[in-house]
């Protein structure tokens, strides 16, 4: 039986919890290592995980930090949480993840301007997943 | 402890109700959305039973008189803590002197703020739930006014914010129209006493919630349902739940205040597990009335069970992962 790629994220998410850093198993005929990435892992803070996008531009990208289905909104509200343009406070709830009966929020890192929603209502997001793009304001930084 | 700033209409102290002093004529009082104060009481960690604030109107304000935990549960409210937004059936932290505010109501009935431990009132005949009628139980037994303070037991310990699905969601049931709330009863002693017809018609209505409907019961809007001749009976034992009928044709469902015994002849009883359904129908929403068995009744209460259990389960693995962290 090979192994599955979701099998693969599934085990990245128990070692991410648990705080391992690596892990071996072999089989015969075959084996496989995953090694996290702990650096990644220091930066990040318990509640929240924000990283400076690439290609120089200074804007946050807010990520989910447990696996669930995304949700933009509350189920009892119309309005998503927060929508392109608006001005964003640090630590205020950008979207949900749900997991079981559970709401996790979902939090920006920096207060400034929402640039984009980048994850989509019931997507299957994980840990480090991207879920919206922040420009932060001019001389804040990231509360991480 | 709470201060209570801005408050409008019957808002008391909550717990789960008191349930030995029944044949001594004493009501239960209690949550009328008990499945909302156990989940709030399950987000924050504290005993189920522990006494909350059951909120039934807006505006309403309140001051954290130290850093305390607290969650919103029940119905769906504008609501914010130190001028940030929080959603429905969340759990949140406030730091000493932050002001929550709750405004407009947009669906439910009641709202319940549950604090990290306990709104730490007196234990009256073994309940902390004010009884409006008897006077006693709350704080001192009356409604919240502006001014009054609430001391609570509150460890300090810091939670993250988390939100659960709310009961009505999981717990969804067929709705006959959006503004229309279906509850399961089980037919009472004089059901009989009306013809088929009469019957059909009390299954077959939409029944508005007059004004004159609060926690001791609802006084029902709807064709009139009258027996095949008048009944008088003796005032016999009756618990929350019970839709009586009065001489004028119009329902009476009895609620968490109702008083312990009433002679209206009984047409149906509102199922348990269905009890808070009616408890968040604000004035002027309609029920409708649906027949179920009491084997039925007892599977809609372990579905209600089922729910709680998940919660608890749920929020103990999100605080042990935290811990892992």
């Amino acid at each position: 039986m090979p192994i599955e790629t979701t099998d693969i994220e599934h085990l990245a998410q128990i070692l991410e919890r648990s705080g391992v850093d690596a892990i071996e198993i072999e089989e015969p005929g075959r084996s496989l290592k995953l090694v996290m990435d702990t650096a990644a892992r220091m930066a990040a803070s318990p509640t929240l995980a924000a990283a400076a996008s690439p290609a120089g531009d200074h804007s946050v990208i807010v990520k989910a930090d447990v696996a669930g289905y995304f949700l933009a909104a509350h189920p009892w509200r119309d309005k998503p949480f927060v929508a392109p343009g608006q001005p964003i406070e640090a630590g205020a709830i950008v979207g949900l993840v749900k997991i079981g009966l559970l709401y996790a929020p979902v939090v920006a890192p920096a207060a400034g301007t929402v640039d984009t929603v980048i994850a989509e209502t019931g997507a299957t997001v994980g840990y480090g997943t991207p879920i919206a793009r922040i420009r932060p304001l001019v001389g804040s930084s990231p509360i991480n | 402890m709470i201060e209570i700033l801005t408050v409008v209409g019957p808002t008391s102290v909550q717990d789960l109700g008191r349930f030995d002093q029944y044949r001594f004529g004493v009501g239960t009082s209690g949550a009328m959305d008990d499945v909302a104060l156990r989940a709030g009481n399950i987000l924050l960690g504290n005993d189920e039973n522990a006494a909350g604030i059951e909120i039934p109107m807006m505006p309403f304000r309140l001051r954290f008189g130290r850093d305390m935990a607290f969650a919103l549960t029940g119905a769906s409210v504008e609501a914010k803590i130190a001028g940030r937004a929080i959603p429905p059936w969340w759990r949140s932290h406030a730091r000493a002197g932050d002001i929550l505010s709750l405004k407009a109501m947009p669906r439910g009935a009641r709202c319940y703020l549950t604090v990290g431990g306990a709104i730490d009132v007196p234990m009256v005949l073994g309940s902390r739930s004010t009884q409006f009628r008897g006077e006693f139980g709350g704080l001192h037994g009356r409604p919240l006014q502006p001014g009054d303070i609430l001391p609570c037991t509150s460890p300090t310990s810091i939670i993250g914010e988390l939100g659960v699905e709310p009961a009505d969601i999981t717990l969804a049931r067929p709705k006959a129209s959006e503004d229309e709330t279906i509850v399961r009863v089980v037919i009472a002693g004089e059901y009989e006493a009306f013809d088929g017809a009469t019957q059909e018609l009390f299954w077959s209505s939409s029944w508005k919630i007059t004004p004159q409907s609060n926690r001791y019961g609802y006084r029902l809007q709807g064709p009139a349902v009258k027996p095949i001749s008048p009944i008088e009976k003796r005032s016999h034992g009756i618990v929350p739940g019970v839709i009586q009928i009065p001489p004028n044709g119009q329902p009476i469902i009895q609620m968490r205040d109702a008083q312990t015994s009433g002679g209206y002849p009984k047409i149906a009883t509102v199922i348990r597990a269905d009890l808070w359904r009616a408890g968040q129908t604000p004035l002027g929403g309609k029920l409708r009335f649906e027949q179920t068995a009491y084997t039925e009744a007892i599977a809609a209460e372990a579905e209600v069970s089922a729910y709680l259990d998940r919660l608890r389960a749920n929020v103990r693995l999100v605080e042990e992962i935290r811990t892992c962290r």
